[in-house]
């Protein structure tokens, strides 16, 4: 079988009315990680997501997930799916809709039972799985939609949104049920507008706008092509070297010289100049951008040059 | 199978929660009971668990005439109206919000996300919506057959194919009801547009039935309408030719829709009771108990009642039924949620 979970060659969808929510998506998702797909609202992740699991028709869709073509029915069984804004019958008790979508997964009900007591207890939902949805919070519903992606043991996990109303305390079960599964070697792919969130519990993030992959990669290689380097000097710097450090892109401000830098040997250049120049470097800071930072950082470039 | 059984608990948990459905089903009850206090004693009828006693010359104890009034009841009153009318009515409210609930952003993206084909998906929706009907009807059967067996000491389960045929009836007018849910997502164009068909079909059918007994029995009995004046005139049987020509035409068009009402009424010839042999067929309830005999009318009744044979009835209304089913599951199998 592939290394990865989801190796998409290319994935189209273009609507009857014109519009292209996916543009030909190039993505690779590796197994046994966890992988944040993040961007603005309107990028196409939901339909990414559903293109990949048969709920949209994509009008072009070439490649693999666990090892089959794209919307294999069979291999569904081996995916775990929490849409966003699921809505669950309102007259089924959350134990129910755990049970429902085990059955839906071929899983008996012998099969179901232990491991449905299992994860109302991973997910805090025990006390209260007896009582209809109808009665549930935002968060007590998602909380039972995660227990229900994970019923049937899958290989591949589709989160949309998954702490979408959850509370603090809820928030954190479900980062720690995810990292479980990734420790376990099952792949999870999450969908969220919590960038803080997803920096915490993401190896590899893909970041999607205007239905294209803009950037792909580890959090730590995606920042560290981000990072910045702050150079702050005493004395008067010479014309020269301002023109030198114009020519290579660094922006100049009083006292401070800003370069972007993947590491620090880039840099040591700069150093040199400026020793050179016989002045002090007083301080030499990293500045690594967040992932939000990243985010608005990646989109803008991309509305550049689209 | 784990999915299909899946499905079908689903429906029933969806029917035990549906206050409609309890509602139906307490109706239900009070009329099998009302039914099964009907009895018959030496001079007549009683009704109430012998609370009132109704002296009627022709229906008494252990004659002919009580089993077929007993049958009659149950096919020409409880099955066509209440069965084959009101219960349905009141079903397609319940059942009318499966597929728009169903097809609802965040409900309908589980289920497509599971290993199940859509059509497949579809159908157990649609046999759970059945459930509905059936689950009633198979439920007031059993109170009829108790019925039926205590008062006339024949324990027939010719009873139980009401369950089958009120269901098939049913279904012809919810794979409308389906269609037009999975096409709209809306409960109400869903309800408003099947009730609309199922009106249509009866009208067609009610039209068709009607110039059959203009077209054909009127004039063998000697007699014709006058369709300005409203009139009964004797009339000779050969001039009867228009009429049944338009009703020939009518007939091709009722061909190719469900026949939820003669559906309705096969259970009159396919509910036949055990017990004292009843020598007159054709024969409708105030016919029995006015006890008016007329061997060639009820013959030509009998012959009105069987004009059309039950494989066509069933096949052409199944066929229908299959054409409007395969239409919604393309549907289905070709939009996005």
């Amino acid at each position: 079988m592939s290394d990865y979970a989801v190796d998409i060659t290319s994935l189209h969808k273009r609507y009857s009315n014109g519009t292209t929510a996916l543009n030909h998506v190039q993505l690779q998702v590796p197994q046994g990680c966890i992988f944040g797909l993040i961007g603005p609202n309107g990028a196409g992740k939901s339909t990414l997501i559903k293109s990949l699991l048969t709920i949209i028709r994509p009008t072009l869709c070439e490649g693999t997930m666990l090892g089959k073509p794209i919307g294999h029915k069979p291999t569904l069984s081996q995916v775990g799916y929490l849409p966003e804004h699921a809505q669950f019958p309102a007259y089924l008790t959350g134990r129910e809709v755990i049970e429902y979508a085990a059955g839906l997964s071929h899983q008996s009900r012998s099969q179901c039972r232990v491991r449905c007591d299992e994860l109302l207890e991973k997910v805090g939902m025990n006390a209260h799985a007896h009582r209809r949805i109808s009665t549930y919070s935002k968060g007590m519903k998602q909380r039972i939609g995660l227990a229900q992606a994970l019923i049937h043991q899958p290989q591949v996990v589709f989160l949309d949104e998954p702490t979408d109303g959850v509370d603090p305390e809820g928030r954190m079960i479900m980062k720690g049920i995810i990292a479980s599964l990734r420790d376990e070697g099952r792949t999870v792919f999450v969908n969220s507008h919590l960038l803080s969130e997803m920096e915490q519990i993401a190896d590899r993030v893909a970041i999607l706008s205007q239905g294209r992959i803009v950037a792909e990669g580890s959090i730590v290689d995606l920042t560290r092509k981000k990072a910045l380097f702050e150079v702050s000097f005493i004395g008067q710097l010479p014309v020269r070297l301002m023109t030198w450090c114009q020519e290579h892109g660094m922006e100049i401000s009083n006292d401070r010289i800003r370069c972007h830098a993947e590491s620090a040997v880039m840099i040591q250049p700069l150093i040199d100049q400026l020793r050179g120049a016989l002045l002090v470097i007083r301080e030499i800071k990293e500045q690594r951008f967040s992932l939000e930072e990243l985010f608005l950082q990646v989109l803008a470039d991309s509305r550049k040059n689209p | 199978m784990t999915q299909a059984l899946t499905i079908l608990l689903d429906s029933l948990r969806m029917l035990r929660a549906s206050k409609m459905f309890w509602i139906s089903l307490w109706i239900s009850a009070l009329v099998a009971l009302s039914y099964a206090s009907i009895g018959f004693t030496d001079v007549g009828i009683s009704l109430g668990f012998g609370m009132m006693n109704f002296q009627v010359p022709f229906i008494r104890r252990d004659t002919a005439e009580a089993t077929e009034f007993y049958r009659l009841l149950f096919t020409d009153v409880i099955v066509r109206f209440w069965l084959g009318w009101f219960s349905l009515v009141l079903a397609l409210i319940s059942t009318c919000s499966i597929f728009p609930q169903f097809l609802q952003p965040g409900s309908i993206d589980l289920a497509l996300s599971k290993p199940l084909s859509r059509a497949r998906l579809f159908l157990l929706k649609y046999v759970g919506g059945l459930s509905f009907v059936a689950t009633q009807t198979l439920l007031f059967c059993v109170v009829a057959f108790i019925a039926i067996g205590y008062r006339l000491d024949s324990w027939s389960w010719q009873v139980f194919w009401a369950v089958p045929v009120i269901t098939f009836s049913f279904s012809l007018v919810f794979c409308v009801s389906a269609l037009i849910g999975v096409l709209t997502r809306s409960m109400i164009f869903s309800l408003l547009g099947s009730l609309l068909f199922w009106a249509m079909t009866l009208v067609a059918q009610w039209s068709e039935d009607a110039l059959y007994k203009m077209a054909y029995v009127l004039p063998e009995m000697g007699l014709k309408i006058d369709l300005t004046s409203g009139g009964v005139s004797e009339a000779d049987p050969s001039q009867s030719n228009d009429l049944r020509e338009t009703h020939r035409k009518i007939s091709a068009l009722v061909a190719i829709l469900p026949k939820t009402r003669e559906c309705t009424l096969l259970l009159k010839r396919l509910i036949v009771l055990d017990g004292p042999a009843n020598p007159r067929t054709g024969l409708d309830l105030g016919a029995l108990l006015s006890g008016s005999s007329d061997a060639e009318l009820e013959r030509l009744m009998e012959q009105y009642e069987q004009r059309h044979s039950v494989s066509y009835l069933i096949g052409t209304s199944l066929a229908f039924e299959l054409l409007v089913l395969g239409l919604a599951i393309v549907v289905f199998q070709r939009r996005d949620y």
